[in-house]
């Protein structure tokens, strides 16, 4: 894990910024894509407060940092999504794009909330050589940062068809200090 | 992003536009910054590399600390740890990046798909890993019988980019020996002519 780059795509969107701060203290090289770069340096000082040693690099173009990237997370809204997939897609082959959902994926299946993007199966068409891995967690769609409960690290979800790519991300999970559970397929 | 991949398949097997745009999906492309490392000693090698632009080594370090190319590798060439990649071996060798580069890595499971789902590609690693053997061989003969001078003529005459491109102490690092011989066997050769 350590030394691989991780791009965040919409960093500078609430659940981008949401994920950079968490993933701060994972020792991996963050690459915060944004548009909008007033808000983002604000971000950036923030982190480099609170967590000095993150090796992060802000960063204009989701296609190069795609292109660097071994894990691109994608924390954009639907309507932005499809013009950056046509523009990641021959960089993102083989490698775990990750999808956050804010639908609440509970332990028997039901979806609550408004899709706010494209679900992970429909994620998976469009990337077909990718490892498309569904993060679903509340706490993270609220815009928390803190991971723990009362004792207990929150739980987050994930769904994807491939099985290392599984093992990848719930590796990342533990180390931002959250407890990851596979929840199945992505479908 | 994959020009330089199929220029050297074309040298060697045709593959159909179908062939074509399936060998793409199994690799994964990625840049990396100078420096910057793909695998370390004692870890897993999980890609065979294929460079497309810039420039990569596989190397050793010792316990003094000296380090020891064991390959350079640029535009059209493959790098890995053999060991590693083909039979779950500790890495034996460091692979980092000597300039800025673009790289196409692909994993044993799909290098295994690939060759099995398409032929040509078959053929082209076989007669490929055939001119490997035959380079090494003969490598490993001139290491043990060449002096440095006649090693370093040599490599002026089958890879003179590697010479220009490269600074003096990674030659040395290639060659067994320290950048000060090679500025003299460079000085040597220079007053001969």
């Amino acid at each position: 894990m350590i030394n691989q780059v991780i791009a965040i795509i919409g960093a500078s969107e609430n659940k981008g910024v949401a994920l950079a701060k968490i993933l701060a203290k994972v020792k991996m090289h963050l690459l915060l894509v944004v548009t909008n770069s007033h808000e983002l340096s604000a971000l950036a000082n923030e982190i480099k407060t609170e967590h000095p040693d993150t090796d992060m690099e802000i960063v204009s173009c989701p296609v190069d940092a795609s292109w660097e990237a071994d894990i691109i997370v994608l924390a954009i809204s639907y309507q932005a999504e499809n013009k950056i997939l046509s523009q990641i897609k021959a960089v993102s082959t083989q490698k775990i794009v990750i999808t956050l959902s804010n639908q609440v994926n509970k332990a028997n299946g039901s979806l609550s909330g408004e899709a706010e993007n494209s679900s992970g199966e429909e994620l998976q068409k469009i990337l077909p050589y990718s490892k498309v891995i569904q993060v679903f967690n509340t706490a993270l769609a609220a815009g928390f940062s803190q991971p723990s409960g009362v004792n207990q690290a929150a739980d987050v979800f994930i769904t994807g068809n491939d099985k290392e790519a599984l093992q990848t991300v719930s590796k990342l999970i533990k180390l931002a200090g959250f407890n990851p559970i596979i929840a199945g397929d992505i479908s | 992003m994959f020009e330089v991949l199929f220029k050297k398949i074309a040298e060697i097997v045709i593959l159909s536009e179908e062939e074509t745009e399936a060998v793409k999906t199994f690799f994964l492309p990625k840049k990396i910054r100078k420096k910057q490392y793909l695998v370390q000693e004692g870890d897993s090698c999980k890609y065979l590399t294929f460079i497309e632009k810039g420039a990569l080594r596989s190397y050793t370090v010792n316990e003094k600390g000296n380090e020891h190319i064991i390959q350079f590798a640029i535009e059209g060439w493959w790098i890995t740890e053999n060991s590693s990649f083909f039979k779950a071996a500790p890495s034996g060798y460091n692979i980092d990046a000597l300039e800025d580069s673009e790289i196409l890595l692909i994993n044993l499971s799909n290098y295994e798909n690939m060759l099995t789902s398409i032929p040509a590609m078959e053929r082209y690693f076989r007669i490929h890993f055939q001119e490997r053997l035959i380079a090494l061989q003969r490598r490993i003969a001139i290491t043990l019988t060449y002096s440095l001078e006649q090693k370093y003529i040599r490599m002026l005459d089958i890879y003179p980019d590697i010479i220009d491109r490269f600074p003096q102490h990674l030659i040395a690092s290639y060659l067994g020996t320290t950048p000060e011989t090679i500025s003299r066997i460079r000085k040597q050769l220079s007053l001969r002519k």
